[in-house]
């Protein structure tokens, strides 16, 4: 009996030991941290031989710092989510291995089925270096109910910048003592927005074909397009007709739209559950829309966002082998569908897209579709393929820092541009 | 042999602590701040003092270390004379000034992420108490933490909230270490309550005062960056940014190691001459047991 | 006449101005526990309210659902005793060694040791140390968090200065009885400084448990970051601007040191001032 345990006991040690063990980082917060573990969990099932340990790290500017110290320590994880535009720092850092070369050696995989726009963003010089995952294009979200109440279309939201400005104009709810208790519209202090203007508005924010046809060297954006934006986002401000939240505050976007102490909101995609759900409890209806455009602009197309899947060189091949196992489950059309249906992601593939429309998940769940058709009948090039930038971080912090002395009136909406070129430029040249 | 060594044993604990988590990192600093580094640390640059250059030719770097003087100096400047006057207080005979000292204690139980939280909680626009009083009182309303100057004044509030209590420990401890006859002899020469303390007691506590300066300085400056991360985060844009916050962002969210490097080196010179002059002018700094 | 009602009118006015400073000085923490128990109705209404109602403890399991709070508490306080023990054991030891013995070099060490006496490095050199423990390995580990901080110039000084103070007949009186150094440390000395070691016990808990940036910057998971991280985390969560929550954090964070300070107020303060430590 003893010599049974005995071998039992040896099995289970070399079992245990057989096992592959990976490290998979993410920065998704909140109700997500579960999904992702359900999601991985179901990979485990599927894979025995492989154990992963999912660790949410925090933000995406943590993520990257607590990257660096663990690859310098030599313990750095083998799947780590990584916002999108960390690319071209991530290709330059000599610590992945592209996903492209993953795919080459791997017959199974298919990347034809994935949305070209979303393969064209992380693709340079024609490679696939990271995996997308998590993508999310920008949304004008807006509270039907609060449309109707002021005498605006709920089924006819605005199109253009002047359009907008007018609904902002019949939200605006004062008190009796004349303090502003209901304005138009927010949404979060941050580049990207800067960014989808400037494709929509068919503009490159660097120069070289938006960095893909050669590192870029200079930023290009001071002109009429940006100012486009910019005049707007100030004339808003200006007349109480928007609120402004501290430096990359979705959070405090979100809560003011959920509160309903806005009327619209531009935010993520990826908030599209979050805000249905919360619609319905505070009893309002939600709804979606494009990205409104300056007065007499051509429709660009907008830029993917979010952030994709990094693998990291290990000593031992097998966990890399492990590790792109767990790349691919999670690009499968289930749990895209899952993690698309929990946050408003979207599926990167066909096949899932399709799948969803035949079940007809659409029809109930319109506001998922929005964004996946305004991905859609965006013009391709690259201007909305996104640019790729090394620096990319601290243009957008020049950018961020000229849009917020704008806004407190420190400086023009010129002035504002001219400053962040200046940033930019200076950031650009100093990557390393 | 072994008493000879003996001393020598005793200090080693306290030694390889200083020499690997003070001095190696003062040296690793040093070192990277002549390089410039790449994210990964992989590729490295000999630039020399192009580092320090570059920073002082940083218009944002010359705001932080301005804002640094201003945001310090303000807060120190309140805190010493603020300190003085409660500790005045609560010097006299007055019923319930134990208790009275209990309650201004507190705050420096509290760490200055507390301080920053709470702080945030009052100048909150919305659901602030501050805001609602002002409101009442003078029928103004501010956005305390994004607007341009008041968010400097909320970081102001927060660091002095938390520096009085040390500050007031002190000067009570000194007060208390006066002599009667002084006081005496100056009550009997006719001066007035208000000339007393001018021209008597607040010399008489100098050294104490040259102290806290000194640690005021070293509060407001260091241990403020969890004030500034959970108020202000640094903004609006960089307004509230000062040496320390800018040194973290450099250092942990740019990745710019050798920069970040010289800005070490930098604020490490900073608190050593402080730390000179205090030891160099403060010898008269007196125990109170 | 006139002196006593002059000097009843100044007493009225110094109560006054105690009780209006000692009431500003306490209004926050006592605001954050009022706040950390009410409802969300209380907490967000307008005009904000002053006085609680009710007892609505929610907050403080919501706090706990949001971060891993109790494994955040728990870090929290085995980081701080564990840098309390290392910084009362390496600063008696080192004090011991400055104050009763002369030796060769005992001159440069101590200004070596000087030297480090106001700079906090885990604020002052936060990337080199971060480098230097990433190389050890320690990211993300109690170590990193502790042994960096297991010694100080301040202790090593504060026990020094004491140990001075004790007259040295006590040593040749245990000498002649043929005892080692070590025994007259362990068996008189030590018991001799009780109230400073106690004394100095409160002041490197509170400065531990406080520690911010450093345990900020080291640890990569939430299960690894302590309580004062925590509020942070809290703060920038989904849930933002409930500040119901964000002050049943606070709380927690504070609760420890205010009722260590509370209790033995008296001995915190003789300390605070004995050994002139950063605030």
């Amino acid at each position: 009996m003893r010599r049974f345990w005995l071998i039992v006991l040896v099995v289970l040690t070399v079992v245990s030991f057989a096992k592959v063990k990976i490290q998979f980082w993410h920065a998704m917060g909140g109700w997500r941290i579960e999904v992702i573990q359900n999601m991985v969990n179901d990979f485990m099932k599927l894979n025995p031989d492989i154990e992963v340990e999912v660790q949410y790290v925090g933000s995406y500017e943590e993520i990257l710092a607590k990257l660096v110290a663990a690859v310098q320590a030599g313990t750095p994880p083998h799947v780590v989510q990584l916002n999108e535009i960390s690319t071209q720092k991530m290709i330059d850092s000599g610590v992945i291995v592209p996903v492209q070369d993953l795919i080459d050696k791997d017959p199974t995989f298919d990347v034809g089925l994935f949305l070209p726009q979303v393969l064209n963003y992380y693709r340079v010089g024609g490679k696939l270096y990271s995996m997308p995952w998590n993508t999310s294009t920008p949304l004008l979200y807006y509270n039907k109910t609060m449309f109707k109440e002021v005498g605006l279309d709920p089924n006819n939201p605005p199109t253009t910048f002047s359009e907008l400005i007018e609904a902002c104009r019949k939200l605006v709810k004062k008190d009796d003592k004349g303090n502003i208790v209901r304005t138009g519209i927010t949404w979060p202090l941050y580049a990207w927005f800067f960014e989808q203007y400037m494709a929509l508005q068919n503009q490159p924010l660097v120069d070289n074909n938006n960095g893909r046809t050669a590192k870029a060297t200079k930023v290009v954006f001071n002109n009429q397009a940006a100012l486009n934006f910019l005049n707007f986002w100030n004339t808003l401000t200006k007349e109480g007709l928007m609120i402004n939240t501290r430096r990359a505050d979705w959070t405090a976007a979100r809560q003011l739209f959920i509160s309903q102490t806005v009327g619209m909101l531009i935010s993520s995609t990826s908030d599209v559950a979050l805000l249905m759900n919360e619609s319905k409890k505070q009893g309002f209806e939600l709804g979606t829309a494009f990205l409104p455009l300056p007065d007499g602009t051509q429709r660009g197309g907008v830029v993917v966002g979010g952030g994709s899947l990094w693998i990291l060189k290990q000593k031992k091949q097998a966990e890399v082998d492990a590790a792109w196992k767990l790349v691919k489950y999670l690009a499968e059309p289930g749990p895209q569908i899952v993690w698309h249906q929990a946050t408003g992601y979207y599926p990167i593939r066909v096949d899932a897209i399709q799948k969803l429309l035949v079940q007809g998940y659409y029809q109930e769940n319109p506001h998922h579709l929005t964004a996946i058709l305004q991905l859609l009948t965006s013009v391709q090039n690259y201007n909305t393929q996104g640019a790729i930038i090394g620096a990319f971080p601290e243009v957008r912090n020049a950018i961020d820092m000229a849009v917020e002395k704008m806004l407190t009136g420190a400086l023009t909406p010129k002035q504002a541009l001219d400053e962040a070129e200046r940033n930019a430029n200076k950031a650009i040249k100093e990557y390393f | 042999m072994r008493r000879k060594i003996f001393p020598y044993l005793l200090l080693i604990p306290t030694y390889l602590v200083i020499v690997f988590f003070i001095y190696a990192p003062a040296f690793d600093a040093l070192y990277n701040s002549f390089f410039r580094v790449s994210v990964f640390g992989r590729r490295k640059i000999f630039v020399g003092f192009q580092n320090y250059l570059s920073l002082f030719a940083d218009k944002d770097y010359l705001y932080a270390v301005n804002f640094t003087l201003v945001y310090t100096g303000v807060t120190v400047v309140v805190s010493i004379f603020l300190s003085f006057f409660l500790a005045l207080l609560l010097d006299q005979k007055v019923p319930g000034s134990r208790i009275y000292r209990t309650l201004i204690f507190a705050p420096y139980a509290v760490s200055h992420v507390v301080a920053g939280a709470l702080w945030g909680f009052l100048l909150n626009p919305v659901v602030g108490h501050v805001n609602y009083l002002m409101r009442i009182f003078f029928g103004i309303q501010t956005h305390w933490l994004t607007t341009t100057p008041y968010a400097a004044y909320s970081l102001i509030f927060a660091s002095v909230w938390k520096t009085l209590p040390f500050n007031i420990i002190f000067y009570l401890a000194a007060l208390q270490s006066i002599p009667t006859e002084v006081l005496e002899a100056s009550i009997i020469d006719g001066a007035s309550s208000w000339k007393r303390v001018w021209k008597i007691i607040f010399p008489l506590v100098s050294p104490i005062t040259f102290y806290l300066v000194i640690m005021s300085i070293i509060s407001a400056t260091f241990q403020s960056f969890a004030i500034i991360d959970v108020m202000t985060k640094g903004g609006p844009g960089i307004y509230t940014t000062n040496l320390v916050y800018k040194l973290f962002l450099d250092g942990f969210r740019f990745q710019k190691i050798g920069l970040a490097s010289a800005q070490n080196v930098i604020l490490f010179i900073v608190m050593m001459v402080i730390t000179i002059i205090y030891f160099s002018y403060g010898q008269r700094r007196v125990h109170y047991q | 006449m006139r002196k006593s009602t002059k000097r009843i009118i100044k007493t009225i006015v110094f109560e006054i101005l105690l009780i209006t400073s000692s009431l500003l000085m306490f209004a926050p923490i006592l605001l954050a526990i009022i706040m950390s128990i009410q409802p969300p109705e209380f907490v967000f209404s307008y005009p904000p309210r002053f006085f609680p109602r009710g007892l609505f403890l929610q907050n403080y399991l919501e706090a706990f659902k949001i971060v891993p709070f109790a494994r955040m508490i728990f870090n929290s306080a085995l980081i701080s005793i564990f840098i309390t023990l290392g910084k009362l054991v390496t600063g008696s030891l080192s004090g011991y060694a400055y104050a009763n013995f002369v030796f060769r070099g005992s001159k440069i060490s101590f200004y070596v040791l000087f030297a480090t006496l106001f700079i906090p490095a885990e604020i002052v050199l936060i990337v080199p140390l971060f480098r230097i423990v990433s190389r050890f390995g320690w990211t993300n580990t109690y170590w990193a968090m502790t042994v960096p901080f297991l010694a100080s110039a301040t202790n090593t000084f504060l026990m020094q200065q004491h140990f001075k103070t004790i007259p040295k007949d006590f040593e040749d009186a245990a000498k002649i009885d043929g005892a080692t150094p070590m025994q007259y440390f362990t068996k008189i000395l030590l018991p001799l400084s009780r109230p400073i070691i106690a004394g100095a016990a409160i002041i490197n808990f509170t400065y531990a448990w406080n520690m911010y940036l450093w345990p900020m910057i080291v640890a990569m998971e939430d299960r690894m970051k302590t309580v004062q991280v925590a509020i942070n985390m809290i703060m920038n969560a989904e849930s933002s601007n409930n500040w119901g929550i964000i002050m049943a954090a606070t709380v927690v964070a504070l609760l420890p040191t205010l009722i260590l300070f509370f209790a033995l107020q008296d001995l915190f303060v003789k300390s605070l001032v004995g050994s002139g430590v950063k605030g």
